[in-house]
């Protein structure tokens, strides 16, 4: 078992992020919400070019290594184009994009969205989902529409592990933005006469906050390479990390917003657009005590292998 | 004397059923500024119209309510579910109280009467570098003629887009010690200069406001309590808001908060379970409920005490801090329960509680209470400091504190 990104896809993970950063990088989420209709096309040629929408995610590990690098850093700057539903899409089916659904009153982030996309549940059962008009406006509703769901097939196992592990690791990237903007935030912070990193107090809730984030790292690669190689028990494993990565943000951004303070709560902050588009991440398919029936279910008697097996 | 608590807990309830508009909350949800502030004003007459309005204050201003009365009367209007006096809080809690605390006999009779009538009160404390540390406000008051001429920023003034009248923390002396030269004013919110912002706020809403002051003239006669004693005045202000405040809040979570979650667990989800049956669950509410209890009980002693003038040094922060996470642990657990249908719930009533029922929002707007009126951070250093005796945090450089 290897659970270290290669070289190749840490690398690529960079060249997305920077990429992202010089197209308008903090503003481009703001655009999005601006523009429903217009935020997957803000950056879809520029991720096209990079060449990450012909990544083999389903065929090749390491192609898989490059895509899930490359969701993280669109976590970074929080952008709802649906980037690791693109990249999940299955190949068997004429489809742009994935969304896995679950629940009486099926929803997802696909509002605005021109893709065609496929819609599949937790036992592999796929659909063709048709988005129903907001209650709401789209800020409010995070893009997420309900959506009334056309039976395609069953054939969406294999799906379910990709539409699954893709996002967790798009969070993973807003939680080490989250992380990153509150250690600066605290170093400039002066109250007291001192930076609020000065008072141990502060650095022992970012820690806590960081130890999660750094766990949640860990199992995503594994569960990455449990995915790319198809073990029996991949499906236990990505609920597994859906877990961890739900937990570790919920703890992760109470923090990042205590240290902000008042401000973390206002649209000038860009920790307030990263935490609200965290939330849709963190609530579909499953919340939390969802994913922990579903991970009870999956993993049954036996438990899962998990890391050290 | 106190009046028979049973008899008062039937006279509130039954005028509850008659009052408490049955679609308060589908008339309070996505409305304009305009008609929360026409709703909020005519619910706060119709309480003062009973006597209900301000149970807390001095019989001699409309109160006069015991404590255990005002924990009744707080019980019945959640079990109600009625709505909050959201609009008259600072009003009814931290104007008031400054004035029974500091004001003179004139501005106590300006004041307390006009906050019946529904007069609207803003606090004008934090600035943008003086947050947690608000003793480094840097707002000025210069004296000039029969008034001072303020100049400065204010943050977070919630509700200040409705305000008649504001607390006003400004520096008169920049040359004492910090705590030393802040005075407190009661600034006229029509006086020229003053130009408030709304700040778009994470929950979609934009009640927190920036405040510029541009050359306000506020009369000598605003001043409250004495020059230079603004930091002692506003401990007094700032206590109310940690403690006294807390005897509603605390009787909502009790009797409203805490019945729709056990209610909420009785619902069968999509797939026919119901929470409840599940002892996991039963076990988080059991700990909720003690919880609560515990929280009920302290905030009444220790609004008992202070009336007495014999609370602890650092009760109110202590409640609040109980509060605060309490809230946000009730919340967080509403939320988890609704699942992902309680997502889909993305509005609520303007005029509800901080439990509303719409359990995701409440938990995220849960995440407030943390902040303002000290952080946590602050509560803790003065429950060690001054609760515990512990010694004072390494002070900064010199000068600053």
């Amino acid at each position: 078992m290897i659970i270290d990104l290669g070289d190749d896809a840490a690398e690529f993970g960079r060249v997305v992020r920077d990429a992202l950063g010089s197209a308008g990088g903090d503003e481009l989420v703001q655009r999005a919400e601006a523009d429903p209709a217009g935020r997957e096309a803000l950056v879809g040629d520029l991720l096209g070019d990079l060449g990450l929408w012909e990544l083999d995610v389903r065929g090749s590990g390491d192609e898989l290594e490059a895509a899930v690098a490359a969701c993280r850093s669109v976590g970074w700057w929080g952008i709802p184009a649906s980037v690791p539903e693109r990249l999940a899409r299955p190949t068997d089916l004429d489809a742009d994009a994935l969304v896995v659904v679950g629940g009486p009153r099926p929803a997802a982030p696909v509002h605005g969205s021109s893709l065609r996309w496929v819609a599949v549940d937790l036992d592999g059962r796929r659909s063709t989902p048709t988005a129903r008009p907001l209650p709401t406006t789209p800020r409010k509703a995070a893009m997420v529409a309900e959506v009334d769901l056309t039976p395609v097939d069953d054939l969406g196992v294999d799906d379910v592990l990709f539409g699954l592990l893709l996002p967790c690791w798009t969070l993973l990237g807003m939680l080490d933005r989250a992380t990153a903007l509150t250690v600066e935030y605290v170093q400039d912070r002066q109250q007291f006469g001192k930076p609020l990193a000065a008072f141990q107090a502060v650095q022992f809730q970012l820690t806590e906050a960081e130890v999660e984030r750094a766990g949640v790292e860990e199992l995503a690669k594994y569960a990455t390479w449990s995915v790319a190689t198809r073990r029996p028990d991949a499906l236990a494993d990505v609920l597994a990390l859906r877990l961890a990565a739900l937990e570790a943000a919920d703890l992760g951004m109470r923090i990042c917003h205590q240290l902000h303070g008042a401000i973390g709560f206002c649209d000038e902050s860009t920790i307030s657009w990263i935490s609200r588009y965290s939330l849709p991440l963190r609530r579909l398919p499953l919340p939390v005590s969802g994913t922990r029936t579903e991970l009870t279910r999956r993993a049954g008697r036996q438990g899962i292998a998990g890391l050290y097996a | 004397m106190t009046r028979d608590l049973e008899a008062l807990r039937a006279e509130v309830r039954s005028w509850c059923e008659e009052h408490v508009p049955a679609d308060w909350r589908e008339r309070q949800t996505g409305v304009s500024e305009d008609e929360y502030v026409e709703f909020q004003q005519s619910w706060f007459q119709e309480l003062r119209q009973v006597g209900w309005a301000v149970p807390h204050w001095p019989a001699e201003w409309g109160g006069g309510m015991s404590v255990p009365e005002q924990a009744v009367l707080y019980q019945e209007l959640a079990r109600a579910d009625a709505p909050r006096l959201v609009l008259a809080f600072v009003g009814i809690h931290h104007a008031a109280s400054t004035l029974l605390h500091a004001g003179t006999e004139e501005q106590r009779r300006r004041h307390l009467p006009a906050i019946l009538d529904g007069e609207i009160w803003c606090q004008g404390f934090s600035e943008p570098d003086a947050g947690s540390d608000l003793a480094a406000l840097s707002t000025s008051a210069v004296r000039t003629g029969d008034g001072y001429l303020v100049n400065g920023q204010k943050v977070w003034a919630s509700g200040a887009l409705h305000a008649d009248w504001c607390l006003l923390l400004a520096r008169t002396d920049p040359s004492a010690p910090k705590r030393k030269g802040i005075s407190y004013f009661l600034m006229d919110m029509r006086t020229p200069g003053i130009d408030i912002r709304p700040v778009q706020q994470a929950t979609g809403h934009s009640h927190f406001c920036e405040m510029f002051l541009d050359d306000v003239l506020v009369p000598a006669e605003n001043l409250i309590g004495a020059e230079g004693e603004g930091w002692q005045v506003a401990q007094a202000t700032l206590g109310a808001e940690r403690g006294m405040t807390m005897l509603e809040l605390a009787e909502r979570l009790g009797f409203a908060a805490l019945p729709w979650l056990v209610d909420l667990c009785r619902q069968p989800d999509w797939r026919g379970h119901r929470p409840i049956d599940d002892p996991a669950v039963r076990e988080r509410l059991a700990g909720l409920e003690i919880e609560v209890a515990g929280l009920r009980s302290m905030c009444r002693r220790f609004v008992e005490e202070s009336e007495r003038g014999a609370e602890g040094p650092a009760d109110a922060s202590i409640v609040k801090l109980h509060y605060s996470e309490l809230l946000q642990r009730l919340t967080g657990f509403g939320a988890e329960v609704a699942g992902v249908a309680g997502h889909q719930v993305l509005d609520k009533p303007i005029s509800s509680g901080w439990e509303s029922g719409a359990w995701v929002l409440d938990f995220i707007s849960s995440w407030e209470w943390t902040i303002p009126g000290g952080a946590s951070e602050i509560q803790r250093t003065i429950i060690g400091e001054r609760g515990l005796g512990l010694p004072r945090e390494p002070l900064p450089a010199k000068g600053t504190a």
